[in-house]
């Protein structure tokens, strides 16, 4: 017979004893216990959530408020008292942009265009940049300023992003505002993509609200497939492959051999994609489950056959952001401006005054600063449209730069944006001096592309993850050092061998035709209802047991 | 296509997925990644420390050592008098054992009052002061306050060569190393730094290049000496210094000798082997003659336990020119991950290693330094392995045995989750690994060790002090007292 006690007794020994200080320490900010998709305890909350949205499916601002405390809360979860910020940053933003839409004046329109950009990048830059700022203008100059302690909070580049591209948005007439700031605050706050995206657009967004609330059962599939891939990606393979080995290698690359050098840039080329795109199809998957749609974020990138293509693969959210509201802004391809030409002038600048310094201890430096001007001075000087190509080039070139900025205040993400924005412009002569045939690459060149592509990310990524400057350089170095030796190869590879399993699972899945993939996602689609709650609850369990599989004690080996 | 509302199937679907969740965590085993036993040649571990975990079969009921623990932690130690230095007792909770170090401290006051004179500490360790980490901070300090230059004692070659900053130093590939990590017999015996390494390629040149690096007090290379051992055949090697090259023949008639490259201070050399194929050959010492050197004897994987296999009488050639005052035995990161809390064992064979080092070096002071903080991942939460308190008592236990100095390491950076800490804090301190400092951390520990020294150290000059102002008393009233006849002179040394 059931109980009120053997149920107790039941719930006592698969979850333990829930105490009081327990259930509060659900509800209040812990800085050190974000709230992450892939948590037990937003599970648990959204499952409790998701139960009273069914009911409100018909009304409307009760469900809109309903989410808008939900998404608050989810933001105080993650960054404390710092929802007030969103609070008061989307309130600033409602009123300019409803100033700028009641505005006649184009001039006006415009000034009130700046004082919200300037407001919103100055809160960005407050949070985020101010410390680099500091720390660079001490070096620099030798200056004494003293650092600020500044807490980042969470996701604030991606929702100021997204309020701006709704300012920008009004100001360029592509859109209407909101009826009211609920409306407003319903798309700024939205859970789903609050703290990491993807960065959604107005445009593509406000529409939805409008619309009757619908869910179908293939939004459900295509949900459920999106969740319980994105959690495979983020906490299986990422956090492992990072945790057990790239982490340390990055941390001290002159400890470990040169296999083990190449391999972690491997490993962190997977567990970045792992890590971004598993995060964005969850937000992506969770979005739907509540009856809206998201953009794809990611492409499989990896696959990209070039540069350009890269990009268009790679957090596409992003780059498209960044291609209308800053590409374009500051000319695009049609011309030049003051912002376009002043960042990557400053740049090679900085670049030849790295150079000369450090010509004493070796000429190095100022052979890649020279040869990086002329690289870049020769992907518009041989194009036959010189003025024309110049211009898309430093615009391009400065997109890259405050694109690699947008990713964390550092030298090295300066530099990553840096390398991204040569290859771009290298790889738009090449396609000039060599236009591809009509009838499509053959099939050989392909491989080539893509490896070559790969490569080629995988080596800016280094810079992407190292601690600084130095550590890069470390391991570039370290790697270039490598030896054919694969007994040795062989040795490392056991030692790491739940981490090389991964990592290979990572890519197989990544490099699968589309075929396989839309096979299985076809599949799965006709699993009947309940084995798909059991396939979606072992791979709650599989995170479950990664997340508390210990880490795997240091190996030093020796050759 | 299907349209309808599919609202509560979704719910279903989620909820139904959390309950079957539950049964597969009834089900399915705990962990899904097998903590699988790496066994290959080509890693590095201790092979003495791997006997005696085999052979340890002593262990005790954990209530009868938790209560044994109690008693003892607060056991008051009283010193011996030193010299007529006395320190005041401790208990063994806090025990520091600066009595211990009392010939270390009057060396270094000698040197305080004469700075012509030296002082030189041997720094054995493990990973943690691989690349001069943690070691190159504590001889900065010491360098700092009492004069000095010169990295000291270095290797030919070294796993973590290339990551050390305070001396460059690249060698060629052909050199045949022994380590007594994993070699028991050694075709000579080892250096002071464990290792003997052998030129022995017929066909190729053995080299090995030293480069200064830009540590302060290390900015050149300071009176290059070579250290090999003995051996049948005669050798030559040629130095090479900027344009010149000085050719030299290596005389192997010692257990240790010495071959001075050049004097004064240089940037860079490289030193050529031809026909030392016998010849054992340990290494180069930096050191400008005078102030405190510090010689980082770091060896990955080391538990310490093979110092006891130690050559006495090759150490004793080895102190006859370089002259230790203390020698640091800094140990614990490898033997924290054998399943074990009971370190009977490893107290047993360390006070054999402690005993090999006064054999070597007689009249050293010994410091001993315990275990850093490293956590490990129960259920979902990184905390305090807990091996690491049971080895820092063990660590204690045989500091205190041995009459060695104690540095716990363990509550200095914290005690209980501190590695988590220093992991996670910005800007980090230590590495994703829970267990290896970085260069930020790893200087801040090497402040802390030196801080506590220095604060024996101003201890000792206060009770040294207070010692000389008696025994002129004492001087005082025997001149007043001529009747007497001379007393016998007791310990004090001025």
């Amino acid at each position: 017979m059931i109980t009120i006690d053997s149920i107790n007794n039941w719930f006592v020994q698969n979850f333990g004893e829930v105490t009081l200080e327990q259930a509060k320490s659900w509800f209040i900010y812990n800085p050190d216990e974000k709230l992450l998709f892939n948590t037990g305890l937003f599970l648990g909350l959204f499952l409790v959530f998701y139960f009273v949205y069914g009911f409100l499916r018909k009304t409307f601002y009760l469900r809109l408020t309903y989410v808008i405390l939900f998404s608050l809360f989810f933001y105080y979860k993650s960054s404390g008292i710092y929802f007030l910020l969103l609070l008061l940053s989307s309130v600033v933003d409602y009123g300019l942009s409803q100033i700028i839409y009641n505005t006649a004046k184009d001039s006006t329109k415009k000034v009130y265009l700046v004082i919200s950009v300037i407001l919103n990048l100055g809160l960005l830059g407050y949070f985020k940049y101010m410390n680099f700022m500091i720390v660079t203008y001490n070096d620099m100059f030798s200056g004494h300023f003293a650092l600020h302690n500044v807490f980042l909070p969470v996701g604030i580049s991606f929702y100021t992003f997204q309020s701006m591209s709704y300012i920008i948005e009004i100001y360029r007439e592509e859109i209407k505002p909101t009826k009211n700031y609920i409306e407003y605050l319903f798309f700024v706050s939205f859970f789903p993509q609050l703290v990491a995206g993807p960065i959604v657009r107005a445009k593509d967004f406000l529409p939805q609200i409008y619309q009757k609330l619908n869910l179908t059962k293939q939004d459900v599939n295509n949900a459920l497939f999106l969740i319980i891939g994105g959690l495979i990606k983020k906490t299986v393979i990422s956090n492992y492959i990072s945790i057990n080995f790239v982490d340390r290698v990055f941390d001290t690359p002159m400890n470990y051999t040169s296999f083990e050098n190449l391999m972690a840039s491997y490993g962190y080329a997977i567990q970045i994609y792992c890590d971004f795109s598993g995060y964005s199809d969850m937000a992506i998957g969770i979005a739907l489950l509540l009856g809206f749609k998201l953009p794809a974020n990611f492409r499989t990138p990896y696959k990209s056959v070039s540069i350009t293509d890269f990009w268009r693969r790679w957090h596409i959210s992003l780059s498209t952001w960044l291609k209308d509201f800053l590409y374009i802004s500051i000319g695009g391809n049609r011309e030049g401006s003051f912002a376009g030409f002043l960042f990557p002038s400053l740049f090679f600048f900085g670049l030849l005054l790295w150079g000369i310094t450090n010509i004493n201890t070796s000429f190095i430096p100022l052979t890649i600063a020279i040869g990086s001007i002329v690289v870049f001075c020769l992907s518009f000087l041989l194009s036959k449209k010189k003025n024309q190509t110049l211009v898309t080039n430093f615009n391009l070139f400065t997109t890259m730069l405050l694109g690699g900025l947008w990713h964390g205040a550092g030298a090295q993400f300066i530099v990553w944006g840096a390398l991204h924005g040569l290859a771009l412009a290298v790889h738009k002569i090449f396609m000039e001096l060599f236009p591809s045939k009509k009838e499509g690459p053959s099939w050989l060149w392909r491989f080539f592309s893509i490896l070559i592509t790969f490569h080629f990310v995988v080596f800016c990524w280094i810079f992407f993850r190292a601690r600084d400057f130095e550590t890069a350089l470390q391991v570039i170095n370290n790697i270039g050092q490598l030896t054919f030796e694969p007994e040795n190869w062989k040795a490392i590879v056991l030692g790491y061998k739940n981490v090389f399993l991964l990592m290979l699972f990572g890519y197989v899945w990544h490099f699968l035709p589309e075929v396989i993939t839309d096979k299985m996602k076809f599949v799965f689609d006709r699993t009947p209802l309940l084995l798909k709650a059991v396939i979606l609850g072992f791979v709650y369990w599989i995170v479950y047991a990664t997340a508390v599989a210990g880490s795997q004690p240091f190996i030093y080996f020796q050759f | 296509m299907n349209t309808k509302p599919y609202f509560f199937q979704s719910f279903a679907i989620v909820a139904l997925a959390f309950i079957a969740f539950i049964g597969f965590k009834q089900v399915l085993p705990n962990k899904i990644f097998s903590d699988s036993k790496i066994d290959s040649k080509n890693v590095l571990i201790d092979s003495m420390l791997l006997e005696s975990v085999a052979n340890d079969s002593l262990s005790l009921e954990s209530d009868s050592i938790a209560e044994a623990e109690q008693q003892e932690a607060q056991k008051e130690i009283v010193f011996e008098n030193t010299e007529g230095i006395e320190f005041p007792s401790e208990t063994f909770e806090n025990y520091k054992g600066y009595q211990y170090l009392v010939s270390f401290y009057e060396k270094l006051y000698q040197l305080e009052k004469n700075p012509q004179s030296k002082v030189r500490i041997a720094y054995y360790g493990d990973s943690m002061t691989d690349g001069d980490l943690i070691v190159q901070d504590v001889r900065t300090n010491y360098q700092e306050r009492f004069g000095g230059n010169g990295v000291g004692f270095v290797s030919i070659t070294s796993e973590s060569a290339a990551s050390r900053g305070s001396v460059k130093s690249v060698y060629s590939k052909n050199w045949k190393t022994q380590s007594y990590l994993n070699v028991k017999r050694p075709t000579s015996p080892f250096g002071v730094n464990g290792h003997v390494f052998f030129a022995n390629d017929k066909t190729n040149p053995t080299w090995v290049q030293y480069e200064a690096g830009t540590n302060k007090y290390a900015t050149t290379l300071d009176n290059p000496v070579l250290f090999y051992g003995k051996a049948a055949k005669r050798g030559n090697v040629n130095f090479i210094i900027g344009k010149d090259t000085l050719k030299k023949n290596l005389v192997p008639s010692n257990l240790v000798n010495s071959l001075k490259v050049t004097s004064g201070s240089i940037k860079a050399f490289k030193a050529n082997f031809v026909h030392a194929d016998s010849i054992p050959i340990y290494g180069f010492n930096f050191d400008n003659g005078s102030g405190v050197h510090v010689d980082n004897f770091s060896q990955r994987g080391n538990s310490g336990l093979p110092i006891s296999m130690f050559d006495a009488d090759v150490m004793r050639g080895f102190n006859n020119s370089l002259k230790y005052d203390l020698v640091v035995l800094h140990y614990g990161t490898n033997v924290l991950n054998y399943g074990t809390k009971n370190y009977y064992w490893y107290e047993k064979g360390m006070k054999k290693a402690v005993n090999k080092i006064r054999e070597s070096f007689p009249g050293v002071s010994i410091l001993i330094v315990s275990t850093a903080d490293k956590s490990t991942k129960y259920d979902l939460e990184m905390k305090t392995d807990s091996a690491v308190v049971p080895l820092m008592k063990a660590q204690k236990r045989y500091a205190l045995e041995s009459e060695s100095g104690f540095v716990n390491l363990y509550t200095l950076m914290g005690g209980d989750g501190s590695m988590v800490k220093w992991v996670d804090e910005t800007p980090a301190r230590a590495n994703k690994d829970y267990t290896h400092f970085n260069q930020r951390g790893a200087k801040a520990i090497g402040k802390l060790l030196y801080d506590q020294l220095n604060k024996g150290y101003e201890e000792y000059k206060i009770l040294r002090e207070k010692r000389d102002v008696v025994s002129r008393q004492q001087r005082a009233a025997r001149k007043a007292n001529t009747d007497s006849i001379a007393v016998k002179n007791d310990s004090v040394y001025e």
